[in-house]
């Protein structure tokens, strides 16, 4: 009879584990809910299943939030949306001048479009556009998951306030392959920091970043802070297509981004001065894929990725190619002023432009530039 | 008074005695209405930013017990459309509060409205002139600059608007012609965290040589030529608020630094032990300003930090350090963060450009350089090997 008990609590408890491990399966490592301390919305991308990884370099952090947004859409309602700027201030109750749009990203399930605005007094807002509807996302009460970044400063690092004089700006975002890419510029040293960090986030990253330097002509070597990149294969290989503050479009093979190594970015191309690249993306139209890039100063840039393959094929030294004639030959397309670029699906972009009107439009191109 | 109750007769007081009972109730219910319609849309503040609208019940439609409340819209007015401002609400006691997703703006004005009808308006202040920000100090302070300058710092004293530098700094060369494409249009920009000091960099592109921008263009700043750096007084702080007026930094341009800063040249002064007389270190050149705030510490005998602070004086090349406490006789280091830089972005590993051609450079880079010294009891400083 003393058993019984004994086999009951066994039972109970077997079955306690059983609903505990079937909770794990449904929420990925890390999860939790609540209402994240989200300081600042600088960079967005997407991850697996409608996740939403937000870089906050306020808070020196990136944010995995759930949006629940994951129902696959093949077909979505194209956006076309004029003055999207007074739009999104009307909505916040406020004038263009008050609002800074830092980032928008498509969810590549649903096909909706993420967009982060910055209210002067640096109060951030996440929105999302569905045709030409526009809605806040609610970011109480969610599920979200946060990396910090390990670059936080010491205790002495601090001013008088104890606030840290040193910022690592989160300038971009990416995800491939399982793994959440970070960007980060000083607004100290003239440094770069680049982190590959396995998603879903545990407590123990290795977060090491990497040192990516810049080699010109064989003559000199320098730090080059990474602004915008993405991902691509070329060759049957995955690179990293990254662009840097003084605009050369740079590769690095994926399986090389290893913590702590000194990293040479192979330069395929430079693309003028005076000119901050602002987002790059990959487009695929039957067997070709190119890549565009949306520039602070130059009209958007098209390249073939076959142009690339080939320019790998034909040198051997990297500090060697670039030439007077600037690498890989680019196509600059007639569109200007685009200051937000991401990809809707393979053949389309979603483009937030200032017009030569002066209206700032956000609107999907068709796939004529491809 | 006494004169009228004389022509008045008993039984016609006794009778005005409740019509004036019923008009002075009538008048008291009325009052009562009138201070409850008096009842209007407040704001509510947090700090100077309005954050909330409190809209007493009693304004809204009424409706079924139990049912919720009409929510109101609240509109901007002058936009010419009747978009509604996203944001909260929520029931608090005889209010509801609707809280915008960002805080109203100054100067503005906001319409209530309810189920097609407009119930109040309201209008945020406007800032005062006290209000305004001020421009503190512009890093590097001292005024002939190497070539190569790498970055440059803005001190203000509030919050500033973010994304605005490149409308709001220009720089002039000696014939007042703007030179364009100076810095770099870096979005987002780089501000610390409470958006006080804004850091410029100049086009990187076009300092490190033999890019395609520095064959073409040259270097952003040329050597022997006199500048003036220009911040206009139409810069907004984060409420909207300009600078009162322009700023304007004059400089002249010396020969490239290509050098990295060499703590060992450094000299140490010499505090008395017993005494809490600052520390002087005399960096024999002009380094980042923001990263000697943050690079250097001194560690006492048993490799603890000694607790106090560091002031950066005379145009960044001097610092000083005002230990909390009198300084114990004894070794101390001084420890410097390897990343600090100097105007040209030369560190103390490597300088911002390095020639791959030369071999002296060292392999692997420290985290950190390290100057001991020792306080002695006659209080001089004794530079160790």
């Amino acid at each position: 009879m003393k058993k019984l008990p004994l086999l009951l609590s066994i039972g109970i408890a077997g079955l306690l584990s059983l609903a505990a491990s079937h909770r794990s399966t449904n929420q990925p490592e890390g999860f939790l809910t609540g209402t994240p301390e989200i300081k600042s919305i600088n960079a967005l991308a997407f991850g697996p299943d409608g996740i939403l990884f937000i870089g906050d370099s306020k808070s020196a952090a990136v944010f995995a939030i759930d949006t629940k947004d994951a129902a696959l859409v093949e077909k979505p309602t194209e956006v076309d949306i004029k003055n999207f700027d007074q739009q999104v201030a009307a909505l916040l109750g406020t004038t263009v001048q008050n609002i800074t749009i830092q980032d928008i990203a498509v969810n590549p399930r649903s096909k909706k479009v993420y967009c982060a605005v910055q209210h002067s007094d640096g109060t951030p807002v996440l929105l999302k556009i569905e045709g030409n509807k526009i809605e806040a996302v609610a970011l109480k009460d969610i599920r979200y998951s946060t990396l910090t970044l390990n670059n936080v400063p010491s205790e002495e690092a601090k001013d008088k306030r104890g606030q840290s004089v040193r910022v690592a700006a989160i300038s971009d975002i990416g995800y491939a392959d399982g793994k959440v890419m970070v960007s980060g510029l000083s607004n100290q040293e003239f440094s770069a920091t680049f982190r590959s960090i396995p998603f879903p986030f545990t407590n123990q990253q290795d977060q090491a970043s990497l040192e990516i330097y810049h080699a010109a002509h064989g003559k000199y070597e320098t730090q080059a802070p990474i602004k915008t990149f993405t991902t691509a294969e070329i060759n049957g290989k995955k690179y990293l297509v990254a662009s840097y503050t003084c605009t050369p479009l740079v590769l690095f093979p994926l399986d090389e981004l290893k913590p702590g190594t000194h990293v040479k970015g192979r330069t395929v191309a430079e693309m003028g001065s005076g000119n901050s690249p602002l987002d790059i993306v990959t487009m695929k139209k039957g067997n070709e894929s190119f890549l565009f890039m949306a520039n602070s100063n130059r009209p958007v840039f098209k390249v073939k990725y076959q142009s690339i393959a080939a320019y790998q094929g034909a040198l051997t030294s990297p500090v060697e190619e670039n030439s007077a004639t600037a690498g890989v030959d680019f196509v600059s397309l007639p569109v200007t002023n685009v200051i937000q670029l991401d990809k809707l699906d393979d053949t389309r972009m979603i483009l937030l432009q200032r017009r030569t009107n002066g209206n700032l439009d956000l609107w999907t191109s068709n796939d004529r530039f491809l | 008074m006494i004169g009228f109750c004389k022509h008045c007769q008993p039984g016609w007081i006794r009778l005005c005695t409740p019509h004036n009972l019923i008009f002075w109730v009538v008048i008291w219910l009325s009052a009562c209405r009138h201070r409850a319609e008096m009842a209007t849309v407040t704001l509510r503040w947090n700090g100077n930013r309005a954050t909330g609208l409190s809209i007493p019940k009693n304004l809204l439609p009424p409706v079924a017990a139990g049912s919720p409340a009409h929510l109101p819209e609240i509109r901007l007015v002058g936009t010419g459309n009747q978009t509604a401002v996203l944001g909260q609400y929520r029931t608090a006691g005889e209010e509801v509060l609707f809280e915008p997703l960002v805080p109203f703006t100054r100067g503005l004005r906001y319409q209530v409205w309810v189920l097609g009808k407009r119930l109040d308006e309201i209008e945020i202040p406007a800032l005062t002139p006290g209000d305004a920000p001020a421009l503190l100090a512009v890093f590097p302070s001292q005024d002939s600059l190497p070539e190569n300058l790498l970055k440059i710092y803005l001190r203000f004293s509030r919050p500033m608007r973010e994304g605005q530098a490149q409308k709001y700094v220009g720089l002039l060369n000696n014939e007042n012609d703007t030179v364009p494409g100076v810095f770099l249009d870096l979005q987002p920009e780089l501000w610390n965290t409470d958006r006080t000091v804004l850091t410029l960099w100049l086009d990187p592109g076009r300092i490190k040589r033999d890019l395609q921008p520095n064959r073409l263009l040259g270097s952003p700043l040329q050597n022997g030529t006199r500048y003036r750096l220009v911040v206009s007084a139409a810069w907004p702080d984060e409420q909207g608020a300009c600078l009162p007026k322009s700023y304007a930094k004059s400089f002249v341009t010396v020969p490239r630094d290509s050098l990295s800063p060499d703590p060992g040249q450094w000299r140490i002064n010499q505090p008395q032990p017993g005494t809490g007389q600052p520390l002087e270190v005399d960096l024999g050149e002009t380094l980042d300003y923001s990263l000697l705030r943050e690079t250097l510490s001194i560690l006492d005998e048993g490799g603890k930090i000694v607790s106090g602070e560091w002031q950066v004086m005379s145009e960044e090349k001097k610092c000083q350090f005002k230990p909390q406490a009198v300084w114990v006789p004894g070794t101390y280091e001084l420890r410097i963060e390897s990343r600090l830089e100097d105007l040209s972005g030369n560190n103390l590993n490597r300088p911002f450009e390095r020639d791959v051609a030369r071999k002296n450079v060292p392999a692997t880079a420290i985290d950190f350089f390290e100057r001991p010294f020792r306080l002695g009891t006659t209080g001089h400083v004794h530079p160790l090997p």
